[in-house]
């Protein structure tokens, strides 16, 4: 196929930039820190500026690709499809992708592996842009695998730390978990449908809805599991705090902003493929996901760790959206999602490079004054994750909790107030106990304000989270997904759009917030210790220790895995390698040696053989030999 | 009589004579050894006409023909004679005397292979295949100085002599039967009268002449004296039996059992088949506890008689072009791997595997090209040796339905593939992956030899992955015999 519009000619260069940087890096300019970071920013600036040009010569729905597979009945195409949600995703990416990277200039300086770091992010951002510009299933589900192969190297980026190195196996093995799903998934999607071309899907189910059959709800949820997998979701979403172990502008772009959302951006890609029991189980985990998470959240002590569990609790509320019919508004949450929290974790980043490398809230407090451009910008990015009106957070939560209500998901409603109000309440928790107060470390003396190639980027960041929630974003995606209900015309209407629009929910939206905030103020101002566990006890416990999902799954491991490799230990030790291998070649092996045995080196011996084999062989073959023996 | 039929042995005898010519003008060792590259230019010259001319006739009363296989066997010989020319340049440094009289003896021997590839007369036969053993005594047992070599020449004299004693009194006995020595005549005497067939004195002589022939070939039960003369004769000369003399037994089993005693042959498929398994076997498993090279590969060119011999069991068109085929590549693999071990247990002085050591680092080039000539003897795709024993196997296979033994005997074969799989790897291993390599320095070698070394990777690749050409020429040069085409 030829392109014939610009966007044909940008998307391969937008997805190809970043692979570019990546190889140069490895390649050539591995020793030089400071080239590094230059080609790997300017690639994804490029990548951004492309992206913005796309979206503002105005969408269309293009689609490019050449064969790439062509085996029996599978033909798998390497093509690019580019329509308003992937335009969407494409500058989410590239943009908050850019900010992080000019972050981590600053945040990186001087570590040994600069580059290296570079190129690894560079080749995370192809990976990213990968699964955002599939057309096809195949194709998504290898950069799937890309990204998770760039999340576990940028994990385990420090690898000498042996917490880190185990974080990124976590990661890694988790990930494979889910993906074997996605990839079964995938196979059962082929089998009955015969195209892995996800337009192809749209048209075919658009004219028979019953072509998937009995088998319809499996392959939804076996394609959820990937996003299970990949977003962390409630039971797989173990992997996804300990990832917190990895460069934090790494936590910020890939496990907040970016790839964590790219499983909820599957589900919207493939909305049309899931069935209404399917939807069921996915708004299900989602709530119990958001929930748990939000639980956890409340006793957590490192600051990257409660933006962890928050990140956690977020993504479980997309997939709630998800579930209960509202991919628009789970698209719309991503969106303003990413931005205020990868600023949030950009500002833990600022904190920790600031105390060096001191992440315990409880060793920090009275911050306020000492990082007053961090303190402003993780305010801001704290009022946008409560959903505070007029900050984005606020009108996005608003799309979920009044869709949850439109569609009749009462529960899903409740839910989704409830961690409201607990998202309040820890995040309260967090900025109190972090920023205002009194110094209770050491370390908070001497701080002071990172430089403004740290700065700048948050600035930049709080931007987008405060204005997100009425730019519209909602009125873009409604010609793609559906659920949405965007129907202002100007900014202005659009701010108390939610309030016109469904005002119950925006009232227990805000109403939670403020019944949360109250309740950790009370407990938590100018604290200079954790009241709860007092108070709580067991069930604070429980909370600090995450609910022992870590604990089960080794415990689980151990009996399943460790009887099965033990068994299997067995079997290959004795029966494959000892009687199969080591029983036929030592055999074999005795056989050689014992035939080397009438090689003596003695030539009498060797006139005798020769002549007895000549003679045998006349005995054997010659009818009157035999005859004349008797 | 029709001498220009004989153009090409008279070349090599007349570059024989000048090289002894070339000797008298040459006065220090150094110059001596040089002759080795004028006669392997002269040679290679003399190979490249071969492949331009397209002679047919018959000289000497028909005891001497020119046909198409007869061709390409000459081919075959004249290429390995270029390629053991430039290896033997290469390994005369170790001579202290006779230098150009080695090359000459090479010179010899390949005359008798040449005539012994149109022979068609037992008389010719005889004194083609006596011109070509009574050199290899000579060239075997050539390095004085060294006990191996001078037991190995006693070996070889000893045991081919009493394979010549066999083979001329089988000829005696189908003389004295059939009443002829010409082939032609013979096969039509056997064709007219069914009763000679049947005859247990033509069978018995016919049954000696296979066993003189299959010492050639080194085939079970007479495949003794392979590992100790491969071992201890000097590297050329081991590489110039293994291809050499073994196509010499090979061209002409072909065309006793195609031509001349096609009506006998077919009864004895039974007998092939069990020389043929047995010999892979003996091969196979004898090979795997070797250590030093030259006899691992001796054991290896065991097997591959055996190989051979399973074309011929099957008795069929397809079968001769795949013995031809399998010949060709057995050519580029072999004498890969000869040049490299003679350059390396040179140096090292013993042709043990440990010797290898660290040649990945030494000399890339020599690793590459023992590495691929063992992956081609292994039989591995996409080289050479793949195509020959793939081709092998399925001409047996076709004739499995016909008689059950045959899917045994490719049975067995498979069997013997995958222990080679062991020994052949070891090698590899040693030369990649070994850790005891005390000396690291580069081995430099000439640059007529590194061409060579590329012949050979380029004839390995060429062969496995575009093998029509070459199928196409040995098909051709069965099509006379009278082997069934079964499809």
């Amino acid at each position: 196929m030829q392109p014939t519009h610009i966007a044909e000619y940008l998307a391969p260069i937008i997805l190809f930039l970043p692979l570019a940087a990546a190889v140069v890096i490895a390649l050539f300019v591995r020793d030089d820190d400071e080239q590094s970071a230059q080609f790997s920013i300017g690639s994804v600036g490029l990548a951004f500026v492309a992206s913005v040009t796309l979206f503002l010569l105005g969408g269309g729905r293009h689609e490019i690709g050449a064969t790439w597979l062509d085996v029996g009945g599978l033909q798998v195409s390497f093509g690019l499809l580019i329509d308003d949600l992937s335009l969407l995703m494409l500058m989410i990416v590239t943009g908050v992708g850019l900010l992080v990277q000019i972050f981590s200039k600053g945040y990186m300086k001087g570590d040994p592996g600069y580059s290296r770091y570079f190129a690894f992010l560079s080749l995370f951002t192809f990976s990213m842009l990968g699964i955002v510009l599939a057309d096809n299933l195949v194709m998504m589900f290898v950069f799937w695998e890309l990204v998770g192969l760039s999340s576990y190297l940028l994990i385990s980026f420090w690898f000498h730390k042996p917490s880190a190195a185990d974080a990124g196996k976590k990661a890694f093995l988790t990930n494979r978990v889910g993906d074997f799903g996605f990839l079964f998934g995938i196979l059962l999607v082929w089998a009955a449908t015969g195209t892995l071309n996800i337009g192809e899907l749209a048209t075919k189910l658009a004219v028979d809805p019953h072509l998937l059959g009995a088998g319809a709800t499996c392959a939804g949820l076996l394609l959820f599991c990937g996003a299970i997998g990949k977003s962390a979701q409630f039971p797989l979403h173990v992997w996804l705090p300990d990832a917190m172990e990895g460069p934090t502008p790494v936590s910020a772009l890939i496990h907040a902003a970016t790839m964590v959302a790219a499983g909820v951006y599957m589900l919207c890609r493939l909305f049309f493929l899931l069935t209404p029991d399917a939807l069921e189980v996915i708004a299900v985990i989602g709530a119990v996901t958001s929930f748990l998470a939000a639980l956890m959240a409340f006793q957590q002590n490192d600051i990257k760790r409660i933006l962890a569990y928050s990140t956690l609790s977020q993504l479980g509320y997309m997939v709630m959206a998800v579930g209960i019919g509202s991919p628009n508004a789970a698209m719309y949450h991503l969106t303003t999602h990413a931005f205020f929290k990868a600023m949030l974790f950009l500002g833990a980043g600022s904190v920790i490079h600031a105390l060096h490398h001191e992440q315990d809230i409880w060793k920090m407090g009275g911050l306020k004054s000492r990082l007053p451009g961090t303190y402003r910008t993780f305010w801001i990015g704290t009022m946008a994750l409560c959903g505070v009106w007029p900050f984005a957070g606020f009108f996005s939560k608003d799309a979920i909790l009044s869709s949850a209500l439109g569609n009749g998901a009462y529960c899903a409603f409740l839910i989704g107030t409830l961690v409201a109000a607990m998202t309040a309440f820890y995040m309260t928790r967090l900025v109190l106990v972090a920023f205002g107060g009194v110094p209770r470390g050491d370390g908070v003396f001497g701080c002071h304000e990172s430089p403004s190639v740290m700065t700048r980027p948050l600035w930049l960041l709080a931007i987008p989270s405060v204005i997100a929630g009425f730019w519209g974003i909602d009125v873009y995606l409604a010609e793609t997904l559906p659920g949405g209900h965007g129907h202002a015309s100007t900014w202005y209407e659009a701010m108390f759009a939610p309030i016109n629009h469904s005002p119950l929910a925006a009232m227990f939206g805000l109403l939670a917030v403020a019944f949360g905030h109250a309740f950790a103020r009370r407990l938590y101002a100018n604290a200079v210790s954790d009241p709860l566990p007092l108070s709580a006890g067991l069930l604070a416990k429980i909370m600090r220790d995450r609910f022992y999902f870590d604990e089960i799954y080794a415990f689980l491991i151990r009996i399943s895995q460790g009887a099965l490799s033990t068994v299997a230990d067995w079997f290959d030790r004795w029966i494959i390698a000892g009687l199969f291998v080591r029983g036929v070649s030592g055999f074999t092996d005795l056989f050689g040696r014992a035939l080397r045995m009438l090689q003596t080196g003695n030539l009498q011996t060797y006139a005798f053989w020769l002549a007895a084999g000549i003679v045998v062989i006349l005995f054997l073959t010659l009818p009157g030999a035999k005859g004349a023996g008797h | 009589m029709n001498a220009g039929l004989l153009l090409l042995e008279y070349a090599v005898i007349g570059l024989a004579l000048l090289v002894v010519a070339l000797d008298l003008f040459c006065h220090d060792s150094d110059r001596r050894r040089q002759i080795g590259l004028v006669a392997s230019g002269c040679l290679a010259a003399i190979c490249a006409y071969s492949f331009l001319i397209h002679p047919e006739g018959s000289a000497f009363g028909g005891a001497y023909v020119m046909d198409p296989l007869a061709l390409w066997f000459k081919r075959f010989f004249l290429l390995t004679g270029v390629i053991v020319m430039v290896v033997s340049t290469e390994y005369a440094k170790q001579f202290e005397t006779g230098v150009s009289e080695y090359y000459v003896l090479q010179l010899f021997a390949l005359t008798g292979m040449l005539f012994a590839a149109s022979a068609n007369h037992f008389m010719l036969l005889f004194v083609a295949l006596e011109l070509m053993t009574v050199t290899f005594y000579v060239l075997v047992g050539y390095m004085r100085q060294r006990v191996s070599s001078l037991e190995a020449g006693v070996k070889y004299l000893v045991l081919a002599a009493m394979s010549s004693a066999f083979l001329i009194y089988g000829i005696a006995l189908v003389y004295g039967v059939s009443g002829t020595m010409d082939f032609t005549q013979l096969g039509n005497r056997l064709q007219a009268d069914h009763d000679l067939t049947g005859n247990v004195v033509l069978r018995l002589g016919m049954l000696l002449l296979f066993l003189g022939l299959a010492f050639k070939l080194a085939a079970f039960p007479v495949q003794i004296w392979a590992p100790d003369v491969y071992e201890g004769a000097p590297t050329p000369t081991t590489a110039f039996l293994a291809a050499g003399s073994k196509a010499v037994g090979v061209v002409l089993l072909l065309r006793l059992m195609g031509q001349a005693a096609y009506e006998f042959a077919l009864g004895s498929e039974k007998l092939l088949m069990i020389v043929a398994g047995l010999t892979i076997l003996y091969g196979s498993l004898c090979a795997l506890p070797q250590r030093n090279l030259k006899r691992m590969l001796g054991y290896s060119s065991i097997a591959s008689a055996g190989y051979l011999l399973m074309g011929f069991a099957a008795m069929s068109a397809s079968g001769s072009v795949a013995i031809l085929y399998y010949m060709a590549g057995y050519l580029f693999s072999v004498l890969g791997a000869f040049a490299v071990v003679a350059v390396v247990a040179n140096r090292a002085g013993a042709a043990d595997v440990g010797a290898l050591a660290g040649l990945s680092r030494r000399n890339p080039l020599m690793a590459a090209t023992l590495t691929m000539a063992m992956v081609s003897l292994a039989g591995i795709p996409p080289l050479a040796g793949f195509f020959g024993k793939f081709l092998i196997f399925k001409s047996v296979l076709e004739q499995g339905v016909n008689y059950g033994a045959y899917y045994y005997l490719v049975g067995v074969a498979i069997f013997g593939v995958i222990v080679s799989l062991y020994y052949y790897f070891n090698v590899i291993r040693a030369v990649y992956w070994s850790k005891d390599s005390a000396d690291l320095t580069p081995i430099e070698i000439s640059s007529p030899l590194r061409y060579t070394l590329w012949a050979c990777i380029g004839g390995m690749l060429w062969l496995g992955l575009y093998p029509q050409v070459v199928l196409k020429s040995a098909a051709a040069a069965t099509a006379l015999l009278k082997l069934p085409s079964l499809n």
